[in-house]
């Protein structure tokens, strides 16, 4: 009788301490590779494919930036903080005109994400395109 | 005799042995919010100067991330990428991310055309219609 009671809990009780050295080691393993990357991105479309012009001429807001980073809004310098109101002027006579964004190969993309931004707030969530020119 | 013996050894025992299960708990909860968390995300180890803009969003999950540095050299994964290689580099580790969001971390100074070449690639391979430019996060 003493013996059985004495032996019951043992049997019981489950030693934790293997599986506790395997959680530890999972911890300490998700631990190391945990990475708390976080990205705020904007969405910058890429250029329209070569073969892909079938579409008939729509009047289009014409923004060049060459390679010293100078801007041109149709044919008119600008700077980057002007553009948004530019392109709100061209909107306004031609509402349903689309935003090309031509870049030197040699532009900073620093402008040239700017000037996207400028096209968003100015109210252009799509119908813009970047290219870039000139070896 | 046998009952003092009996006694002190339940006591000991008492004093000796640490309750682990509260700590059990918390090592179980830690250890199921970083499986949770856990992204297997390769850094491209370069530090770029990010574009400062308004129209932003949180780009997640993520799963590729590709940065051009101020000289316009291509980064994946710590390593340099040449241009050419920018597509298949993306293919083979969207093998083990086919999923989430491809994110191209582009420094401001970089050259435009570079920047070009790289959205061209990803497109080719995912078809987005917009591409993810890393930002600076507010």
């Amino acid at each position: 009788m003493r013996g059985r009671t004495a032996r019951q809990p043992d049997e019981a009780d489950v030693d934790l301490t293997p599986m506790l050295d395997v959680v530890f080691i999972l911890l300490i393993f998700f631990i190391v590779t945990a990475t708390f990357t976080q990205e705020q991105a904007l969405g910058l479309e890429p250029p329209p494919p070569p073969n892909d012009t079938p579409q008939e001429p729509v009047p289009s807001i014409l923004i060049y930036i060459d390679e010293a980073g100078l801007i041109t809004v149709n044919g008119r310098v600008t700077d980057v903080g002007s553009v948004r109101a530019n392109i709100e002027r061209v909107k306004a006579e031609a509402p349903d005109s689309s935003v090309v964004i031509q870049a030197h190969t040699k532009a900073a993309s620093g402008t040239v994400i700017l000037i996207r931004d400028a096209a968003y707030n100015a109210g252009y969530d799509d119908r813009v395109n970047f290219v870039v020119s000139g070896e | 005799m046998a009952r003092r013996k009996r006694g002190q050894h339940a006591n000991s025992n008492g004093d000796d042995d640490v309750n682990l299960t509260p700590m059990l708990d918390v090592v179980f909860i830690l250890l199921i919010f970083f499986i949770v968390t856990a992204q297997f995300i390769k850094e491209p180890g370069v530090d770029i100067v990010r574009p400062e803009v308004d129209n932003k969003e949180q780009a997640k999950p993520l799963a590729i991330l590709i940065a051009i540095d101020e000289n316009s050299e291509v980064w994946i994964a710590k390593k340099q990428v040449p241009l050419t290689e920018v597509g298949f580099t993306i293919k083979e580790l969207r093998r083990d991310n086919p999923k989430g969001e491809i994110v191209v971390q582009t420094d401001v100074d970089s050259e435009a055309g570079v920047l070009v070449d790289v959205m061209e690639s990803i497109n080719n391979i995912d078809g987005a219609t917009a591409i993810n430019i890393s930002t600076k996060i507010d």
